[in-house]
């Protein structure tokens, strides 16, 4: 069997690679995605006061630090048995729906636009936000610089600190926000729902005017039929911050709604002897290999899984959007992972709107932020919707609340499995009989790119292009072509 | 439209200088850049300088670099057959090798530095961000103190900010 290797992360050897393997024939067999893997969290968690995590946890991640932010104060809550106050809740959910606008913003006109803008088979050099800017006008890169700072400036005055908040504790949050604050909020809601709604047109401008790149999104190189889960709230729309965990299978029927506490009951971890990874799958459905569909527990967190998991938008232009979404790929469910990024379009435009709803709730100023927690600590699950998917804080402490035992699963790990399912149909699609075809790197690269992989879920960031290296290699391991990008 | 500019306009009052430590503090070696400018703000306080640290790169980086005119970045870095410890000189355009400049999720730093610059920010020329990177050896590991021989490379890495920062001294 022969093996092709991309190497997305050159300066740590060993891990952070995609394994292409081929058959006798030079066709492609299986492709899997090795992320490096961070060691012994659990470890450094025990003997821990468990109120600490709201602040230890976001260090995991430099790039959503305030996901577990929210998943750790989650999991507290529960842990000390404390209800957070009405207002608390709001003020989470709207710093939370801040940081959603910044990291869409972030992730759609640096990582997915140029793809679309410039093409694929651009060069590279020019495949980036400065190229588009280039092409599109430098209005975009105002817009993007403008909308990402506002979001985060909301998150910085809602969670104390813009890198690292630290402003939800057990019981609530820590303070309350005064009219001047709350209208300045609002203010910028307003900005960024213009922003969510002048991204969805430049992407309907771009991308859904071109049929070549409709054609792409529906094709069966980008085509993968898999369960989804998104969390819900009790009416059965998106929601970020809270509410039950809804997976719908691959027609779109609910296959299971589970509160955070359930979740060992419905996700089970799959071990393989090559990869140090685990595979999240379906527990009540079976691990069945590296395969998509009904008899596969196979699932996606993404932000297409959400909306498929989903029965609509709670704010108004956003299920608009979402009506739109669905009427345009052929109705529920969409299995292409290239329109994930539309998707992650419709939570930003959500996200923006929900700013505006939560700083106009008549409540959102009460000085009523937190209850003090008072019961004797035991165990809890926190669970939100981090960009990346489905992130599980799980937490048990002695009486005095000093952590004995840590899980935690965090976005990316959902869509491991997914992943490299994505990777091997792209890759199969531009490897023939040995022949590896132009155009390989770049659409193995958009394959995952749309998940928007957590890679080692640290802040081991890499220079922003993704350095790409493919070794094609013969039956004995002999490395007989080399193919680089970014590098 | 401007709108941008009311969003980077920063301060006339902040100081120009920035010594910036990057890196994760609970990732053993990968808190080394954090250590060092911690270390190096305990000896080398003087006006004009500020010190800061972060576990961010891209954008994010942006926030944190925006309206200083020299800075100078401690980071840890990971090279092929590199000696532990040694400590590199880089500027922007050397930095494909560092751990924390760039970000896979948005932009490399010169890309960072071009998009800020396009759109007015106050940002240093590339001659003008130097960065110091300690060779590391394990990032992987949640843990709050360096390998030995990373740990011992803390004050020179120290004594080579403050050389940055007054390079006539000896």
């Amino acid at each position: 069997m022969q093996k092709i290797s991309i190497d997305p992360i050159t300066r740590l050897e060993g891990h952070g690679r995609i394994d292409i393997f081929l058959d006798d024939a030079g066709d492609v067999a299986n492709a899997y995605l090795v992320i490096p893997e961070l060691r012994g969290f659990e470890k450094f968690a025990e003997g821990r006061p468990v109120e600490e995590m709201p602040r230890i946890t976001p260090r995991i991640c430099g790039v959503c630090p305030e996901a577990h932010h929210m998943a750790a104060a989650k999991a507290c809550d529960a842990v000390y048995h404390v209800q957070v106050p009405p207002t608390g809740k709001m003020l989470r959910e709207l710093l939370y729906s801040a940081f959603y606008v910044a990291d869409h913003t972030v992730h759609f006109y640096i990582l997915a636009a140029p793809d679309f803008v410039l093409g694929p088979d651009a060069h590279p050099a020019e495949r980036n936000i400065l190229g588009l800017i280039h092409k599109v006008g430098v209005e975009i890169g105002s817009q993007v610089i403008f909308s990402r700072g506002k979001a985060m400036d909301i998150v910085g005055m809602l969670g104390g600190k813009t890198i690292h908040p630290v402003g939800a504790l057990p019981g609530g949050v820590s303070k309350a926000i005064n009219g001047e604050e709350r209208a300045q909020i609002e203010a910028w809601g307003h900005e960024l729902v213009d922003f969510g709604l002048f991204s969805l047109q430049l992407f309907a401008d771009v991308v859904l005017a071109n049929q070549g790149y409709v054609d792409m999104i529906l094709s069966d190189t980008f085509t993968t039929p898999m369960y989804y889960m998104g969390l819900v709230d009790e009416n059965n729309l998106v929601n970020f911050y809270d509410g039950k965990v809804r997976v719908v299978d691959p027609e779109g029927k609910e296959f299971v709604k589970y509160t955070p506490e359930e979740y060992l009951d419905v996700i089970a971890e799959r071990v393989e002897p090559w990869t140090y990874l685990k595979f999240p799958y379906l527990k009540k459905v079976g691990w069945k290999g590296f395969v998509t569909g009904m008899d596969s527990g196979i699932y996606q967190a993404t932000p297409l899984s959400r909306l498929n998991a989903a029965d609509g938008m709670a704010t108004p232009k956003a299920q608009e959007a979402y009506e739109k979404f669905y009427a345009t790929l052929g109705g529920k469910p969409v299995h292409s992972t290239l329109a994930t990024h539309w998707a992650r379009l419709v939570e930003l435009l959500y996200s923006a709107e929900r700013i505006v709803e939560l700083a106009t709730d008549p409540d959102i100023t009460d000085p009523h932020v937190r209850n003090i927690p008072t019961e004797t600590p035991t165990e809890g699950v926190g669970i939100v919707e981090a960009p990346r998917g489905t992130l599980t804080h799980h937490y048990v402490t002695d009486e005095n609340g000093i952590m004995q035992k840590c899980n935690l699963i965090v976005g990316t790990t959902n869509n491991y499995a997914p992943m490299s399912i994505s990777i091997k149909k792209a890759a199969k699609a531009f490897i023939k009989g040995d022949e590896v075809t132009e155009g390989l790197l770049n659409r193995v690269e958009m394959a995952f790119r749309s998940y928007d992989p957590c890679l080692g879920c640290a802040t081991h960031t890499l220079p922003g292009q993704m350095p790409l290296e493919v070794r094609i290699c013969d039956d004995r391991g002999d490395t007989v072509e080399v193919l680089r990008q970014n590098m | 439209m401007n709108r941008a500019a009311s969003n980077i306009q920063v301060p006339t009052s902040r100081p120009k200088t920035l010594v910036l430590g990057l890196g994760n503090p609970i990732l053993t070696d990968d808190g080394v850049g954090i250590y060092v400018a911690r270390a190096a703000a305990e000896r080398g306080q003087q006006e004009g300088v500020s010190f800061a640290e972060a576990s961010v790169g891209g954008l994010r980086l942006l926030d944190v670099i925006g309206g200083y005119e020299r800075i100078i970045i401690v980071d840890a870095i990971l090279t092929r057959d590199g000696e532990v410890g040694h400590i590199h000189r880089l500027f922007p355009n050397d930095l494909r090798a560092s751990l924390h400049v760039g970000s896979t999720h948005d932009l490399s730093l010169p890309g960072a530095l071009a998009l800020g610059r396009g759109m007015g920010m106050v940002l240093p020329e590339d001659e003008d961000l130097v960065i110091l990177a300690v060779e590391v050896d394990d990032v992987l590991t949640f843990g709050e103190t360096c390998t030995p021989a990373v740990a011992a490379a803390i004050p020179r890495a120290v004594e080579a900010v403050l050389a940055e920062l007054d390079p006539g001294e000896p």
